[in-house]
């Protein structure tokens, strides 16, 4: 169980608090009222389409926008009244940042080292350490304008990590990245989260928020669809397609029963000769159809779910008209 | 673990340095002066022309070119020091840390300053040392038209934050800074002078302290009529008072700009 790392005579509250956060500019809003809470040790997904207002909530948390309303506490330090405080304990990924290309990776971590306070031998050591991390070593003493777009990201992590923080707060951590990159990347977000720390990510990649967070919170034009465990939530009745194999062709009057069972929604077949079966309910709605389809007499080879529970409690809440 | 806001600013004025040591900037401002140097030293014998033989007479022409080179200064070591960073998209990387705003802005004031000072400490060096070799003699003029150079290099560092502060585009505020000293200034210099107004509270205007102290061309403090008001000069406090005047505004108005300015780039 990850450890609780509140400083004394500090109030013991989430290391991330956002209480009715709102965000216009000019007439457009961004983010209505957004309240979500983050316990300590947890690693929660942040998912929404484009313009949801996934960068608008974590440009708030690390102080570089103000909101227009509500207020955003990490640690219970509020951030837009006391910034430095609240971000000592904080490692952030923002977009895919730029960094000054007359500065070597080595160079640039020194410089937010030496912000943060950290002592010399302290930096130079675990300067070494997050860039092997990130796989950046060969490149530690190259000056930056020479780098990639996804060398610009793995420097990015490198010094969100640099000191070792409580809170990770990761937007888009494997943007910009091949698909090593992004495995490399989620393995030291893992690591992380089974040290104990706080990971706050927004992705568009479900199947990395799926490996990675214990919890997600789904952000839709500024407001806030649904939240809480991954766990729970794939347990929440919804809608699942499961695909289906029968041991023989379906006739027209198995067709017929298979679209006449309870919960089924729509029947279809697939072009590789299975069934996919959309139904209207979770793991408990799929096991009574199952059940249904037996004692109908149609024999069944294989039954699963298709796409993750993830992917259908997006699908079902975001519009094709979202994404942006 | 936690740096004091002095250890911060010291940090980012380092980095800052560092930067205009890296960039080209300081190699082109170090060849501008070579060559303005060149210029005002191989000149006259190639045109067969003798040196002044006064020591002030002999850097007149050299402070003739001052302003133009603190100006010059202004606007590579300081008119893109804020913007740049939203711009550029490098705040992305500086403003997660824990570091106030009016660090960052002081930080960067610092190095902008400490850069701009060693340009005019190199060009005042070299003239001094020729009128050394030259005349034999310094005079203590000459000291007082580098301690004004000094602080009319304050004043464009100043005025050239307070643009980056509020432009959008390094460009804009690069061209915006170097255009307001070099042309703006003088023509609302000019039309004060029309107007029969003292253009004391002009930097440009003030900035001729520095030239006057070693070659009085026009009495300070004299007023419009002097070739049109263009040579009106203000007495030296006065000048010294308008430059610290734009300074504490324009540098406390830059810090207030941006600490205001979001990042949404």
């Amino acid at each position: 169980m990850p450890m609780s790392r509140n400083p004394p005579g500090e109030s013991p509250r989430g290391p991330v608090v956002l209480e009715g956060v709102g965000k216009e500019y000019g007439k457009f809003t961004a983010l209505k009222a957004l309240t979500l809470s983050v316990a300590d040790g947890t690693s929660l997904g942040f998912l929404g389409p484009n313009g949801a207002g996934k960068s608008t909530t974590i440009k708030i948390m690390t102080n570089l926008i103000r909101p227009s309303r509500g207020r955003a506490t990490l640690f219970g330090i509020d951030v837009q009244r006391e910034p430095t405080r609240a971000l000592q304990r904080v490692g952030a990924v923002i977009e895919t940042p730029e960094f000054y290309g007359y500065l070597s990776p080595i160079e640039t971590l020194a410089y937010a080292g030496r912000l943060r306070g950290m002592p010399r031998k302290e930096i130079e050591a675990r300067s070494q350490t997050v860039l092997k991390e990130v796989k950046l070593s060969t490149w530690s003493d190259h000056r930056i304008q020479e780098f990639s777009k996804g060398m610009k990201q793995r420097l990015a992590i490198a010094q969100a990590l640099l000191h070792e923080p409580d809170l990770l707060i990761l937007d888009e951590p494997t943007s910009g990245l091949d698909p090593r990159g992004m495995a490399e990347v989620r393995d030291v977000i893992r690591s992380l989260k089974r040290e104990g720390r706080t990971i706050f990510m927004s992705s568009h990649l479900l199947g990395e928020v799926e490996e990675v967070c214990d919890e997600i919170a789904l952000l839709n034009h500024g407001t806030l669809i649904v939240s809480g465990s991954m766990r729970e939530l794939s347990r929440r009745p919804g809608v699942s397609v499961l695909k289906a194999t029968f041991l023989q062709p379906l006739s027209e009057a198995a067709w017929e029963t298979l679209r006449g069972l309870p919960h089924v929604e729509e029947v279809n077949p697939a072009s590789d000769g299975s069934v996919d079966v959309r139904i209207a309910g979770g793991e408990e709605v799929q096991a009574s159809v199952l059940e249904s389809i037996i004692r109908a007499g149609l024999r069944v080879t294989s039954f699963h779910a298709t796409g993750s529970p993830l992917e259908h409690l997006y699908l079902e809440h975001i519009d094709e008209s979202d994404h942006l | 673990m936690s740096a004091s806001g002095w250890a911060q600013t010291f940090v980012v004025a380092e980095y800052e340095v560092r930067r205009y040591l890296r960039g080209r900037r300081l190699l082109g401002m170090l060849l501008l002066l070579a060559l303005i140097i060149g210029l005002i030293l191989g000149l006259p014998p190639a045109l067969g022309l003798d040196y002044a033989s006064s020591p002030n007479l002999f850097v007149a022409s050299f402070t003739n070119f001052s302003s133009l080179l603190i100006v010059l200064s202004g606007v590579l070591f300081a008119s893109d020091a804020l913007v740049s960073e939203h711009e550029k998209r490098t705040g992305y990387f500086l403003f997660p840390n824990p570091v106030r705003r009016e660090v960052l802005v002081l930080g960067k004031l610092a190095a902008s300053v400490l850069t701009s000072f060693a340009v005019v400490t190199l060009y005042y060096g070299a003239a001094s040392g020729a009128a050394l070799v030259v005349t034999g003699g310094l005079t203590w003029e000459i000291w007082l038209s580098y301690l004004y150079a000094l602080a009319y290099t304050v004043c464009v560092v100043g005025i050239a934050f307070l643009l980056s502060a509020s432009l959008k585009t390094t460009v804009s505020a690069t061209v915006l800074t170097f255009f307001l000293f070099t042309l703006i200034f003088g023509i609302v210099q000019g039309v004060l002078s029309l107007a029969d107004v003292d253009p004391w509270f002009i930097p440009s205007a003030a900035a001729g302290i520095i030239g006057n102290v070693v070659a009085p061309s026009v009495g300070f403090g004299q007023g419009p009529g002097n070739g049109f008001g263009l040579s009106f000069v203000p007495e030296v406090p006065t000048s010294l008072l308008v430059f610290a005047g734009y300074f504490v505004v324009g540098s406390l108005l830059a810090v207030l700009l941006f600490r205001r300015r979001e990042l949404t780039a």
